[in-house]
């Protein structure tokens, strides 16, 4: 185990390095989902406490969300582009530690951009966040972001079996950032779409932070603590499929040679 | 416990078949046998030589000993371990350097770039610092190691390729073409650096498409040609295959490629290879028929400007062309 935390942290740091070391990723990381949340306080404006809430709950978890899914579909094809993917191949690590790290730094990256919200909202906009318990949001928080980074993993193995993978990160973005329910209730949505919504782990998630940062917010009507099991629940099944199915692809990719070709 | 730890690499009958397919309603099948059932094996301490053309398949054949590929029949043990069970005990034991511009990462420093493999290779902490440094030291980075790589020489990426390639010391390095695109004073630190190594008792698969590298580095050579092997044997002994041949060297300028054809039709000539330098050609033609033949040869070139023609004693160069021809 030792050695699978070792790839996954070195693989976090590096991906860390290279992001800074490239300006361009602050454009879909931190300027999206500032301008997003800064449309959506201004309509909202001298809305109730809540609905500011909302904008900027939602503008965080669309910046966590983005930056997940653009480091699930950069997570390899970057070492493509660079003619690293053989070397990194060729380890002893297993594909999922090192996705995994590489995941793991994008969502945290994509905290980073929900703070910078906060920030923006409560100096620029005046906005008033009274967050009830801050312990159980911050527990939320977190487990979100483990939920995030799992969900980049599963994308990632499947983003392995296409050499498309930019064209599914921005097809993907925003049905499952509305799906989640990060800008407003689920219930708001179509029910068609409910089953979508309840299998993805942020959408428990942003129901949780909501519950711990709004004592009158109803929600999904299960509380704090049943979201919090269902979001631990969903990332260990998304890890697992995720490893099941990486274990496929590396097979796939030994016997057709395709991992490499882009 | 591996099966068979005399030898280092052992290929028994190995096979690669790639399958591809073209257009979406009506698709057609493309079936290529890159590699089609070679044998060899390489022994502890020996630098071994793959030479061939492009396509002749040694690129498919180290990608298949490095478990990057899974071969579509035959066997073959690195190390001791199988290539298609064994995939993780394999990369454990072995370093992969493999020339071009294309394989390190630009934005971060040299060190990082080690510190990064160094990770995935599960190189102790406690050991890996250190274990960088010397590196570095050994490939004469140490100054540079903190500078981003895109700053580089395409010497010093090169040299931070081999660094890489050692930073889990291990027995057995795989160097596909590690000296391409270098300046001769680059190629030749390489080709130093390729030999300490053997030196230190590693083991070594090369494959070049230099034969004056070959003949300088390896102790033996494979010469593969269209998927097959068709001569293993020392530099010497390979040498021997153009033992009765006489080379003729001509430098001349406005050679056409017909004058070529007409000199590769001709009895008793088993190669033919031109080399262009600026606009001199350096022309090279193998003949059964001795320096008789030279008169055949200008008469042939009549109508390009001939600078010098001369009998050159055969080269390692001269066996391979005959036995890729």
């Amino acid at each position: 185990m030792k050695a699978e935390m070792q790839t996954l942290w070195g693989s976090f740091r590096m991906s860390m390095l290279n992001f800074f070391s490239d300006p361009q990723w602050i454009i879909p990381n931190i300027i999206a989902p500032f301008v997003f949340t800064a449309v959506a306080l201004i309509f909202f404006r001298n809305a109730s406490g809540s609905l500011a809430l909302y904008a900027v709950l939602g503008g965080g978890m669309m910046g966590m969300w983005g930056s997940t899914l653009y480091g699930a579909g950069f997570a390899l094809s970057f070492d493509r582009w660079n003619g690293t993917l053989e070397y990194v191949l060729a380890t002893p690590s297993r594909l999922v530690w090192i996705v995994a790290g590489r995941s793991a730094s994008s969502a945290v990256l994509g905290l980073v951009n929900a703070l910078a919200v906060l920030v923006v909202a409560v100096l620029g906009f005046k906005a008033q966040l009274g967050i009830v318990d801050p312990v159980t949001f911050l527990l939320a928080l977190v487990l979100t972001l483990a939920s995030l980074s799992a969900l980049g993993v599963l994308f990632c193995s499947s983003f392995l079996l296409t050499r498309s993978a930019s064209v599914l990160t921005n097809g993907l973005e925003m049905p499952i950032y509305v799906a989640s329910g990060s800008m407003f209730p689920i219930a708001l949505l179509p029910f068609w779409s409910h089953p979508l919504s309840l299998s993805l782990g942020p959408t428990w998630g942003i129901d949780a932070m909501r519950h711990a940062a709004d004592a009158t917010y109803t929600g999904m009507s299960f509380g704090f603590w049943p979201d919090i099991l269902v979001l631990v629940a969903s990332t260990i099944v998304y890890l697992a499929i995720g490893f099941w199915l990486f274990i496929l692809v590396e097979k796939k990719a030994r016997r057709d040679a395709s991992l490499v070709e882009y | 416990m591996p099966a068979n730890p005399e030898k280092a690499i052992t290929v028994s009958d190995l096979r690669r078949v790639y399958h591809s397919s073209q257009g979406i309603f009506k698709k057609t099948r493309n079936v290529v046998e890159a590699v089609k059932g070679i044998s060899f094996d390489v022994d502890y301490g020996e630098l071994f030589g793959l030479v061939g053309p492009n396509g002749a398949g040694k690129t498919t054949t180290i990608k298949m000993l490095t478990t990057l590929l899974t071969p579509t029949s035959g066997t073959a043990r690195v190390l001791g371990f199988d290539i298609v069970k064994d995939v993780i005990a394999i990369r454990r034991g072995i370093g992969i350097i493999f020339g071009g511009e294309r394989g390190l990462y630009y934005r971060v420093s040299g060190r990082e770039n080690l510190r990064y493999f160094a990770d995935l290779y599960g190189v102790p902490l406690s050991k890996r610092e250190k274990r960088i440094d010397e590196l570095l030291e050994m490939v004469g980075l140490a100054e540079r190691a903190e500078e981003r790589v895109e700053g580089y020489s395409r010497g010093m990426k090169q040299r931070l390729h081999i660094a890489k390639g050692l930073i889990n010391d291990p027995k057995l390095i795989f160097m596909d073409e590690p000296t391409i695109g270098l300046d001769p004073e680059a190629a030749r630190e390489t080709r130093a650096m390729i030999k300490g190594q053997v030196e230190n008792g590693k083991t070594i698969l090369l494959t070049t498409h230099y034969m004056y590298e070959a003949d300088e580095l390896c102790h033996r050579i494979g010469v593969i040609s269209g998927g097959r092997i068709v001569a293993l044997d020392s530099p010497s002994a390979l040498k021997r295959f153009v033992k009765d041949v006489t080379v003729i060297e001509v430098e001349a300028f406005g050679v056409a490629d017909a004058d070529l054809m007409a000199l590769r039709q001709q009895p008793d000539v088993t190669a033919v290879n031109a080399n262009l330098e600026g606009e001199r050609q350096t022309i090279r033609v193998q003949t059964a028929r001795g320096s008789e033949f030279i008169a055949t040869v200008t008469k042939l070139l009549s109508k390009a400007k001939i600078m010098d023609v001369r009998i050159k004693e055969p080269t390692l160069e001269d066996a391979y062309l005959k036995l890729v021809a």
